[in-house]
């Protein structure tokens, strides 16, 4: 359903994103991990294209997208069949929650008003709160504010969902109702794409788990090989020390 | 005699040309946003010698009192027009030229270079989050310039658009120096038929006055309601 290839990014001359080349199914669950700095979260960016690659194709929907050569409205069309949840939530601040969900339906995607808000008080009931829906994002935690934002992820209707680190920046008791929303998303069945440090949550939500160093691919495979049995002394090390430092 | 009547007959009097005077004012106001807002886009640009040449530009307008530009205007800008169409062979009579467009076009070009500080300021404190959760979502470079950038820019440059409209219906008080009768040209007219000049300028001021706390009352309303989002 989503086919990227040859995918290579640089940001000057250092080199982000070197050839990567990933195919996920309908309904699948792909969990990124890795070092900081290995181009995890830019991966995400240039599949709906807030990053622009240099080169590489993708495949989403039935169409394919030449970077190299896309134009204003191929990036639209590519991004309206995406959506992202933010580490930062980046959520409008001068919107309601309920505004917040329905305005990309009735911006981008026309909806009528009457649908969109129905659409919305849906997802928001989803995420536990169709009951904040009249409060604005600064009157809410950190975690109900992400959850506004995979609601109003939802409500687009994607075809796949990309999370950027979306607990990375949440208090530690917060983490835990943000991690249920994503784990009911991929229960529904929604395509997934996460870049995520929470390393139990990747290994019980995860199809398949694909580790990444310095813009490559490292290894990957389902998340009881990549966790338990992985083959690449580069990944033992990873989770050894990501282990030794968190647990 | 100070007259308490003859205030408020004169306070009748210039509120007459209030309305007149909030349009002028009005009118300056969104050409000097729109010429700031240029200036701005032009400045952001960063073209070499352009930006160097608005630069002085703007230390100069920032630099001379409203009352010496506006005579600057008033004897330069019929002469320049005239010279101007005449390479189009289009006749001009300099002397023809109106004083309250010279009003319109001075106030215009000074008060661009403040609205231009105000509108940078307040794309300034807009956060490229949102902007990229907009484009995230397929939302295209106009949209997110309509529903996202400009709303919010608005409220942020509100009260000192709002302050730069006081300022510029006080500081049309100038006008009278080229005969445009504003608030204040209103009131000396009104002072000078009955030698009542303290009577008149008292009535003015408060005038002036009402005029503010209106608008700021106003202003404030709107205020809070476009902040109701901000903590």
């Amino acid at each position: 359903m989503l086919n990227i290839e040859n995918l290579n990014l640089s940001f000057g001359d250092h080199k982000v994103l070197d050839d990567i080349s990933l195919e996920v199914k309908k309904g699948e669950v792909i969990t990124f991990i890795g070092p900081s700095g290995t181009g995890k979260t830019s991966l995400l960016r240039c599949i709906n294209l807030l990053e622009k690659p240099e080169s590489g194709r993708i495949t989403l929907g039935g169409l394919t997208y030449d970077f190299g050569s896309i134009t204003k409205k191929e990036t639209l069309n590519l991004r309206r069949k995406t959506a992202m949840v933010f580490q930062q939530y980046n959520l409008f601040k001068n919107k309601t929650v309920l505004e917040n969900v329905m305005d990309a339906q009735i911006v981008v995607q026309k909806k009528s008003k009457k649908a969109a808000h129905d659409k919305s008080m849906k997802e928001l009931a989803r995420v536990g709160l169709d009951g904040k829906a009249d409060a604005y994002p600064h009157q809410l935690s950190g975690g109900q504010q992400q959850r506004v934002s995979i609601a109003r992820a939802l409500a687009v209707e994607p075809e796949v969902i990309l999370f950027d680190e979306p607990t990375s920046a949440l208090d530690p008791e917060l983490v835990g109702e943000v991690l249920k929303a994503i784990g009911e998303v991929a229960d529904s069945g929604m395509t997934i794409i996460l870049v995520t440090h929470e390393m139990s949550f990747a290994k019980d939500i995860s199809d398949r788990v694909i580790f990444m160093d310095q813009g490559r691919v490292a290894e990957e495979g389902p998340p009881e090989q990549i966790f338990n049995h992985s083959e690449s002394a580069r990944t033992q090390q990873f989770l050894r020390k990501f282990y030794t430092t968190t647990h | 005699m100070f007259d308490i009547m003859t205030v408020f007959e004169s306070f009748v009097e210039i509120l007459k040309v209030v309305p007149k005077t909030l349009l002028l004012a009005l009118i300056i106001l969104v050409l000097s946003f729109t010429l700031g807002a240029m200036i701005t886009y032009i400045q952001s640009l960063n073209i070499p010698v352009v930006r160097q040449v608005i630069g002085v530009l703007q230390s100069f307008l920032r630099g001379t009192p409203n009352v010496v530009l506006l005579y600057l205007v008033y004897y330069s800008l019929p002469l320049v027009l005239a010279w101007f169409l005449g390479l189009f062979n289009v006749t001009f009579d300099p002397t023809s030229l109106n004083s309250t467009a010279i009003v319109i076009v001075t106030f215009s070009i000074c008060y661009s270079v403040f609205q231009s500080e105000i509108i940078r300021g307040a794309l300034h404190s807009l956060d490229k989050d949102q902007i990229e959760a907009a484009q995230s979502l397929g939302y295209s470079t106009t949209q997110v310039l309509r529903k996202v950038i400009i709303p919010q820019v608005m409220v942020e440059a509100l009260p000192d658009t709002m302050n730069a409209f006081l300022i510029i219906i006080k500081a049309l008080s100038l006008a009278f120096l080229v005969t445009v009768v504003d608030i204040f040209a209103q009131a000396r007219l009104v002072g000078a038929q009955s030698f009542s000049y303290l009577e008149a300028f008292v009535a003015a001021a408060f005038v002036y006055w009402g005029i503010c706390v209106l608008l700021t009352y106003v202003i404030d309303k709107l205020e809070n309601r476009m902040r109701r989002g901000y903590a």
